[in-house]
């Protein structure tokens, strides 16, 4: 009898403890202490070192947990799917995931929190910057960075085999096939993009700069218009004449790390990347580095931009915590600090700031700069097909060029194969 | 023969290893499993198993027949819209096939390999604990540091891989970007990491088999081969099949090499039905159609390993 009742104790204690396990996980952390979850980027390797100066001045103790893009995205998405508090802040992509996010609730909207703090000077973003972080007229995150498609070149390489450099999207397929014959084969002409979710991005100039949108006015697919196939066949053809072997799998992580190590003699890459490909710690050609606009097309340079922004949970339970942190990250001094790091500023005071623009002393540095500031005058926010399906959408377009590049379709049926596969997805925006 | 084939091979090891291997056993108090007094011991595996196990089952599939919104709310029964859905959907049998792909190429390999290199483990050579601990390593080394260094290796342009190949004189290979050879790469990956775990069961099942069967073969002559066969495999058939098993269960839910090395690509070529479900849910956000995944893949792991077991006891019998 003795022996029963110790071991029905034993078993409620037991499944006692499991259920307080089980909901262990969202109650953690006091007011003051936030958890943020970021993307293994750019912006997060320069911010993550000053995060203890924020500490100290604001008393409150910030969590950080950091991933590769695919699995922080992973991370935010399954801590909003169960509605868990454990996360306060996150890194976020207004173009990508705004619209699929927003539909969801998932987002605590700034609008007032940045009304009510008169150091923060929201109007200090430029207005394309803050239309991008807004979703049915709320303010939806706060932008930490601007980055958009640029072409990166080695000016030794061109030099060396007596090439200018590429100023036409129909000379660049040109400029490609003469370095592939004067190395011989040794240098890949040109590192870009081909891995599915992330091809977009780089994509996306080959139709803009042609005049062409994603979609028609009336929300429906653009790519039955014989203008599609044509960018298709063009990035299709570079990918895989004068791309590096295995190029469908690769994104900027692979592309620059050609690049740096001397690899390739261009580079369609982010803006982003000038901080990992220019950086003497991880890079064999810096001071080599020229930086050009988009190739022109018959509507001129026509890149994407895009902004990072850092958002807050509207599952958290410390939001006045979590809106310090957003104030402090995306204010004026820290946006400053940042640059020195090669974050280009979203703030127009801290573009302009003296200390910032004296920083830019070098020929590749000079150049950057004037190519990322075309890229926020004329580049197109639609990093993809705008909706609240934007992810799978942007597979459908990955996979569909992917197919081409590899041989297995021309660009014509890649092209059909998008509309298609748009079509259903699009529709969801209405529902 | 035919209760040598029926003695586990555990229960042969200990007789032949035993010091008093011919002293009558102790006797022991056995437990009678349907009396009432043993309950309360088992009553909290029970209940572990069925919140850890039970719920969530129950949950996936209730999510499969519903639609749930990523904002977490459910506009209750839906019928088997999911189903038909991922029945319509020919990703779905791409995925399927990749799976089973996966699952008998590397079975296949894995089972063969690890036979041989089991056998030799099995030999008594000096060094032999320090080899054998050696290969565990890959099994115990997690799956995403695999995939990584892995990912590293097979890199076109700058990984070890092909710049080996150069030096012999073999032209690159494109490991992962091409879709007819990214899953074989993905394959390569799971043998080497997971041939050394089958080779040890196998190894420590070759020398737990009685010696008896094998001398009075080698009297009648036998050849190596023909004593491997006839005798060797049969004696070896209850832990081979459980090592196969371990592997199997693994094997039709593969994930983490995958997503670490390709997520699934290039264009769809190595989804496999876990990968697919999983980015269904976490990328598309759409959780009930990922949970009718799910319970396919669970159906399917099912399948094949109930097809097993039942194999197993009817060789056995």
């Amino acid at each position: 009898m003795r022996n029963k009742i110790l071991s029905a104790g034993f078993a409620l204690a037991l499944v006692g403890g499991l259920a307080a396990g089980c909901g262990g996980g969202d109650s953690g952390g006091s007011a003051n202490e936030i958890s943020l979850v970021m993307s293994n980027h750019p912006w997060q390797k320069a911010i993550e070192p000053l995060i203890p100066e924020f500490e100290k001045a604001s008393g409150v103790k910030v969590k950080v947990q950091t991933f590769a893009e695919q699995q922080a995205r992973d991370k935010i998405s399954l801590n909003l799917q169960s509605r868990s508090s454990s996360m306060d802040v996150f890194m976020t992509l207004p173009s990508r995931e705004g619209l699929q996010f927003s539909k969801a609730g998932y987002y605590a909207p700034l609008d007032d929190y940045m009304s009510k703090s008169a150091a923060y000077d929201a109007a200090d973003f430029p207005a394309a910057v803050k239309t991008g972080m807004t979703i049915q007229d709320k303010m939806i995150a706060a932008p930490v960075n601007v980055e958009g498609v640029v072409l990166y070149y080695r000016t030794d390489l061109f030099k060396q085999y007596g090439i200018t450099p590429p100023k036409t999207l129909d000379e660049l397929p040109t400029v490609a096939a003469a370095i592939k014959q004067k190395s011989g084969g040794k240098v890949t002409p040109i590192a870009l993009r081909g891995q599915s979710a992330a091809l977009p991005f780089t994509f996306g100039p080959f139709l803009h700069s042609q005049g062409l949108e994603w979609t028609k006015p009336d929300g429906t697919p653009n790519f039955d218009t014989p203008g599609a196939a044509d960018a298709i066949n063009r990035y299709a053809t570079l990918a895989k004449e004068y791309g590096p072997p295995g190029v469908v799998n690769n994104t900027f992580t692979q592309s620059s790390a050609l690049f740096a190590a001397g690899n390739a003699a261009m580079e369609l890459e982010s803006s982003n990347e000038v901080s990992s490909i220019n950086d003497p710690k991880t890079s064999k050609v810096v001071g080599k580095i020229g930086v050009l606009d988009f190739p022109a097309g018959s509507a001129g340079s026509k890149s994407t931009v895009l902004n990072w922004g850092i958002a807050m949970s509207s599952y958290s339970k410390h939001k006045d915590a979590a809106w310090k942190f957003i104030e402090w990250a995306t204010g004026k001094a820290t946006q400053l600090k940042l640059t020195a790091d090669g974050i280009a500023p979203p703030r127009t005071s801290v573009a302009q700031d003296k200390a910032y623009t004296d920083t830019l002393n070098t020929e590749t540095l000079k150049e950057w700069s004037t190519a990322l500031g075309n890229v926020q005058a004329n580049g197109s926010t639609e990093v993809g097909p705008v909706g609240v399906a934007a992810p799978e959408m942007r597979k459908v377009v990955g996979d569909a060029v992917g197919k081409v590049i590899l041989g297995q379709a021309d660009a014509n049926a890649a092209a059909k194969e998008i509309q298609d596969g748009l079509t259903p997805l699009l529709a969801k925006n209405a529902g | 023969m035919s209760d040598l084939m029926t003695k586990s091979p555990a229960a042969s090891g200990s007789a032949n290893a035993g010091p008093g291997a011919g002293a009558p056993p102790p006797r022991r108090r056995r437990v009678d499993p349907t009396a009432r007094g043993v309950w309360p011991f088992a009553l909290p595996a029970v209940l572990v198993t069925a919140v850890l196990v039970l719920v969530p089952i129950a949950y996936t599939i209730w999510l499969s027949v519903s639609d749930r919104q990523s904002d977490g709310t459910n506009s209750g029964f839906l019928g088997f819209a999911n189903y038909a859905e991922m029945f319509d959907n020919p990703q779905f049998w791409n995925s399927l096939k990749i799976t089973l792909f996966l699952f008998v190429v590397c079975l296949l390999v894995e089972t063969l390999l690890g036979l041989a290199l089991g056998y030799v483990m099995s030999l008594d050579v000096p060094g032999r604990r320090i080899f054998q601990g050696m290969m565990l390593v890959p099994a115990i080394t997690a799956s995403v540091a695999v995939g990584l260094v892995w990912l590293l290796i097979m890199d076109p342009s700058l990984g070890a891989a092909n710049q080996i190949l150069a030096k012999v004189g073999i032209d690159p290979v494109v490991w992962l970007g091409d879709p007819d050879i990214a899953p074989w790469s993905i394959a390569l990956v799971d043998i080497w990491q997971w041939t050394p775990f089958m080779a040890l069961i196998i190894s420590a099942g070759i020398r737990s088999l009685p010696e008896e069967p094998f001398e009075a073969a080698a009297l009648d002559g036998a050849s190596g081969w023909r004593t491997a066969w006839n005798i060797g495999l049969p004696l070896l058939r209850p832990v081979l099949t459980v090592a196969m098993l371990l592997r199997t269960v693994d094997l039709v839910r593969f994930f983490d090499t995958i997503y670490i090395m390709t997520q699934g690509g290039p264009v769809n070529s190595t989804n496999t039905l876990n990968v697919y479900g999983y980015n269904a849910g976490f990328v598309d956000h759409e959780p009930s159609y990922a949970a009718a995944l799910q319970v396919a893949l669970l159906v399917l792991v099912i399948m094949i390993a109930g097809g097993f077991t039942w194999f197993r006891q009817r060789a056995s019998r």
